[in-house]
């Protein structure tokens, strides 16, 4: 066992205290790509993506560069792309497809599979025994409703264990309507911040919207020749003022957030087939889950918004995030809604979009200020909504809080975080979180239901 | 190389269609014009240059293999960075203006740098409506110490009027010279 958790000392999570260091700290850095990215399951395609066989693209698990490939019997598998023989990258297209991917270095060639078919010179010039069972690293993948993701750590849990009751609020962004989910647009980009910021917002903070976001509210809304929003628009408007809403969170670190009413949504013809398609929904996934849930994220880096946004959130030093981000649309999607959500998140989550473009700049500013001593001794306010959380409070599965607007989903995202940085091996993780939930189920019980602030 | 199938070949033009060098040159003033407008802050008068009908449309670009170099620029109707109409860009001007726009408020320092602008007789032969082509460069400071540049090509389509500046932009289409956008946010008017 490790014997020193480089995060502990800036970490409480029962308190809410948290500080800077860890946004920070080259070292603390280095150890997230080892003992966060190397051992999670991180988003790394979406299956349509990837539409036939030898169909290939590039993602990335921390730093380290992955090729996914569709098989020619139609399943995915996903390597560390890199060349065996002196650490090439060993495809450098973003995308396309791919009969065998040869290194541009000395011509070694792998077959889709990841394994070594063909050396120049090879007969002549190795030990047949020297380039037995050369293949490229491989890591487990596992398909979740069109979504793939891949974890290096044999000993982690199933993907079905690692999610838990997230998958119950991961349904309400993918899950809609029958026939999946495919993608309309893709921008990436880079910001000088941690990866983290982008990762504790969508996990735990709806709070920011009406203050990082106001202008964008402000003008993109449609309004009538005298100046007052249309109806429909003032509807979305009282979504985000009206804040009854909840927040969940995992013990594995995922988080969802939503208002009861929905998502404000900022163009009326995706708004017009939401209502349309409602009473499908309903039946499809039951009422609780009719208006799609404002944010979520998948630990560590797959955030989710309910207006199709998909992001990985890619570390790149402690200093640089850089984001891949997806637009989808449900398959059932009409086209003219399908391309509606591809405008609509173009100006608006992209990275000229009016909404995504303040976080940029708050981001930048919150990195900067750590530069600080000072700055990185204080111990920040992560204490919204402390104790109220509680276990499966009316419709909604796991631990949450009733009302929109909370850190404990940031806290929790951090417990899990410092159990990982921890080093411990994930059989003692699992033990420990299970443990954990028990604990917390039974001071649940033990508290009266009407001490919960509703 | 099969580069006539890239994006870039459609806009290749014979130089016999190369306006007039009095069609050029006023052409050319008005690009430098509306550079001015856009470094000042003078994004009201900016949005007056625009035909109510333009078209704004900037794709966004991927790393492909030379046999699919004709994929590298996205299609219109898929991944773009803008994709605006005349509304959609008078509300990205109304946001500036509301004070709360933070990307750019503060307000950053940018400069529009327009260079091989090339001017063409439309194709079409419509007399009063040119081409232009050229390459900017964007230069933009923010907050203390945040610097940073984007390069790329415009092709504009712009139809000559009666107003103070002399033309109306009917159609500009912004290529950036990056696949991942390199910078924080692309908050400015290209």
């Amino acid at each position: 066992m490790p014997a020193i958790n480089p995060v502990a000392s800036y970490i409480d999570v029962q308190s809410g205290r948290i500080s800077g260091e860890i946004f920070h700290s080259r070292e603390i850095y280095e150890l997230e790509l080892e003992r966060v990215f190397a051992r999670s399951w991180v988003f790394i395609a979406h299956e349509t993506m990837l539409p036939k066989p030898g169909s290939f693209m590039q993602n990335y698990v921390g730093e380290d560069p992955i090729l996914v490939v569709r098989q020619p019997d139609g399943s995915i598998r996903a390597f560390l792309n890199q060349c065996q023989h002196r650490g090439m990258r060993l495809c450098r297209a973003d995308l396309g497809e791919a009969k065998n991917f040869m290194c541009s270095f000395h011509g070694w060639n792998y077959n889709l599979a990841g394994k070594l078919i063909n050396v120049p010179h090879g007969d002549a010039t190795f030990a047949p025994e020297d380039l037995a069972d050369v293949k490229l690293r491989e890591m487990r993948v596992t398909n979740y409703k069109g979504f793939i993701f891949g974890n290096w750590d044999e000993t982690a849990p199933s993907f079905e264990e690692y999610m838990g009751d997230f998958a119950w609020y991961f349904d309400c962004f993918i899950d809609r309507y029958p026939g999946g989910m495919e993608v309309v647009g893709t921008h990436k980009w880079v910001l000088p911040c941690n990866w983290k910021f982008n990762v504790e917002q969508p996990t735990s903070d709806a709070y920011h919207a009406e203050t990082s976001h106001m202008s964008a509210f402000d003008v993109m809304l449609p309004r009538n020749p005298d100046g007052t929003l249309q109806d429909w628009a003032a509807k979305q408007v009282e979504i985000l003022g009206d804040v009854k809403g909840g927040q969940f969170s995992s013990p594995f670190g995922h988080g969802a957030g939503w208002f009861d009413d929905g998502i404000p949504v900022l163009t009326r013809s995706i708004f017009d087939w939401k209502v349309r398609t409602d009473g499908d929904v309903a039946e499809r996934l039951g009422p609780n889950r009719v208006n799609p849930f404002a944010h979520a994220n998948l630990f560590p880096n797959f955030m989710m918004l309910g207006n199709y946004t998909f992001r990985v959130t890619h570390p790149r030093g402690p200093n640089e995030m850089e984001i891949w981000s997806w637009s989808m649309a449900p398959v059932a999607a009409p086209p003219e809604v399908k391309e509606a959500i591809r405008v609509d998140l173009l100006r608006s989550f992209s990275g000229a979009g009016m909404l995504e473009q303040d976080d940029a700049v708050n981001w930048e500013e919150e990195q900067s200020v750590l530069r600080g001593f000072m700055a990185r001794k204080e111990r920040l306010n992560y204490r919204q909504f402390r104790n109220q959380a509680r276990y499966d409070r009316n419709c909604y599965p796991g631990k949450t809080v009733p009302h929109v607007y909370s850190e404990q989903a940031a806290r929790d995202m951090y417990q899990h975080y410092t159990e990982l940085m921890s080093g411990l091996p994930w059989p003692e993780l699992v033990k420990i979180k299970a443990e954990r939930v028990v604990q917390e189920r039974r001071a649940c019980e033990n508290t009266a239901a009407d001490g919960v602030k509703a | 190389m099969k580069t006539d199938s890239h994006f870039f070949s459609k806009y290749r033009r014979p130089q016999s269609s190369l306006a007039s060098a009095a069609d050029s040159y006023a052409v050319t003033q008005f690009l430098f014009a509306e550079a001015d407008l856009l470094d000042s802050w003078r994004f009201a008068d900016w949005l007056t240059l625009l035909s109510p009908d333009v078209r704004y449309w900037s794709p966004a670009r991927e790393n492909r293999l030379m046999k699919d170099l004709e994929k590298e620029i996205s299609p219109p109707g898929t991944s773009a960075h803008f994709d605006e109409d005349f509304d959609m860009l008078r509300q990205r001007v109304a946001r500036i203006d509301t004070n709360k726009a933070w990307a750019e408020s503060p307000p950053s320092r940018s400069r529009h740098l327009i260079s091989n602008v090339r001017v063409f007789n439309h194709s079409g032969e419509r007399p009063d409506v040119y081409e232009a082509d050229c390459c900017f460069h964007v230069y933009r400071s923010s907050g203390e110490r945040s610097q940073d540049s984007v390069f790329g090509r415009r092709i504009d389509l712009l139809q000559r009027d009666s107003s103070e500046y002399g033309f109306k932009i009917l159609e500009r289409t912004v290529v950036f010279d990056m696949a991942t956008i390199l910078v924080k946010n692309l908050s400015l008017i290209y």
